[in-house]
């Protein structure tokens, strides 16, 4: 794993805080933090009262769960992001199940590929996980890249992509395989 | 029926799990896993710290302001404090200062020395009187726990545990105000084995008063969930007030160790 950014680090102390019971580090920590998991949130919900309501859910664990982070275990970053997007996945699994041909639903897959010009910006982690999605082939990648955005289902990724079952599922463990191997290395 | 593709390697319902595509019962079944196997909890973490990173792509977009307040009401966190900027007094707030340094097994001696400190200040005809609260919070068995000093003027709270305070596992002190007649207010955590600062939000400061004591409740880590106490007072305390002085209060204290069960 890549040396934690200042930032990180800065993050970590303050969850660590949290953890303590100061209320203080915890609004500080939600002031630096809470763009970007709220952007998680809208991304999966697509809703914003509904992503507004997974937010505040994600932060009332964060401070009562703020005791089981590691920092030896994950970035603090790591850490909330995962507490929004099970948040925003719980409320997407207690929606009822999508009409499956439903247009709107096929519209949504998007084949979103970030700009290169954005990379600068962003964390070795990240550079690296690109490095390695790149490798796979294109139709997996748009899976993987589709499954963590939307929090879809494999069921809901099937049909999305208009493929059965089976194929989907093999993509992606074989994506998951493949970008493991690679991460690892 | 199962095809090699569908039996997924165990360890790959892991990684599925962070990716999020299983559905709610899988889900829970990871985790239950979680919760009881160290391994499975490792195996989840590993795959967070390699597809996490992807989230670095997301469009950050600032929440409304209601949100904060949402969960800080939630939560029954105090509002945020809106605390005078540091007056130059010298000494008031530094003899506080002198509480967190004094540390430990010490509340008898900090009393006396506050005391001490206090002199001046009730003497002193030219400096705007400082307002000093102070608590003693005592245990079911007499000892006292905790001594609360309050500077009313900086809106700060100093907590000092008389000794490293045994508290169970999984369970963490709080402490709250009660105001006469009315519902526990929470305060803040406070350490069992160091002195905790607290802020005191306008809203404390006004209840603070010779009627009102401080408890120490056993809460989950994070505080009570509730708002409101949920696990056992184990401390308690009546707050000293002092004599008036032209109308305002000048410097309040009275230790009492042997409160006991007050209000």
């Amino acid at each position: 794993m890549s040396t934690p950014t200042p930032d990180g680090e800065a993050l970590a102390r303050l969850l660590t805080q949290v953890a303590k019971g100061d209320e203080r580090a915890f609004e500080e920590l939600y002031r630096r933090t809470s763009a970007r998991l709220f952007g998680v949130c809208l991304r999966m919900l697509r809703d914003r009262g509904e992503a507004e309501e997974a937010l505040q859910d994600a932060w009332t664990s964060a401070w009562r769960r703020a005791t089981s982070f590691d920092a030896g275990k994950a970035s603090a970053m790591t850490w909330l992001s995962t507490l929004a997007r099970n948040k925003a996945i719980d409320r997407l699994r207690q929606r009822r199940e999508q009409p499956l041909d439903d247009p709107a639903m096929l519209d949504l897959l998007v084949d979103e590929e970030p700009t290169p010009a954005a990379d600068a910006q962003h964390s070795q982690d990240y550079r690296r996980l690109r490095d390695c999605l790149d490798q796979l082939e294109p139709r997996q990648r748009r899976s993987v890249r589709e499954a963590f955005f939307s929090g879809a289902t494999y069921n809901e990724l099937a049909v999305r992509c208009q493929v059965p079952l089976g194929t989907m599922k093999s993509w992606i463990r074989r994506s998951l395989l493949q970008l493991r191997t690679c991460l690892d290395a | 029926m199962n095809t090699p593709i569908d039996e997924a390697p165990s360890h790959l319902r892991y990684a599925e799990y962070v990716l999020g595509v299983l559905d709610a019962d899988a889900r829970a079944e990871v985790e239950r896993e979680m919760a009881t196997s160290d391994a499975a909890a490792i195996a989840v973490a590993l795959w967070q710290r390699r597809l996490l990173p992807l989230a670095d792509e997301i469009v950050p977009t600032e929440p409304p302001p209601y949100v904060w307040e949402r969960i800080r009401d939630g939560l029954g966190l105090r509002a945020p404090t809106r605390m005078p900027p540091p007056v130059a007094r010298p000494g008031l707030w530094e003899s506080l200062r002198f509480w967190h340094w004094l540390g430990l097994g010490a509340s008898a001696v900090a009393a006396a020395c506050l005391v001490l400190l206090l002199v001046p200040a009730r003497r002193g005809p030219v400096a705007p009187p400082p307002a000093y609260m102070a608590s003693a919070i005592t245990q079911d068995n007499g000892q006292v726990g905790w001594t609360a000093t309050m500077d009313l003027a900086q809106g700060r709270m100093v907590v000092v545990p008389a000794r490293p305070q045994a508290i169970a596992a999984g369970r963490a002190p709080e402490l709250w105000l009660l105001p006469p007649g009315g519902k526990p207010i929470a305060v803040g955590m406070i350490a069992s084995d160091a002195p905790t600062t607290l802020a005191l939000d306008r809203a404390l400061l006004a209840r603070l008063g010779p009627d009102a004591a401080l408890a120490v409740s056993l809460e989950p880590p994070g505080g009570s969930p509730t708002g409101q106490p949920t696990g056992p007072v184990i401390a308690k305390g009546a707050i000293g007030a002092s004599p008036e002085s032209g109308g305002k209060p000048v410097a309040l204290l009275r230790v009492n160790p042997t409160v006991r069960g007050q209000a």
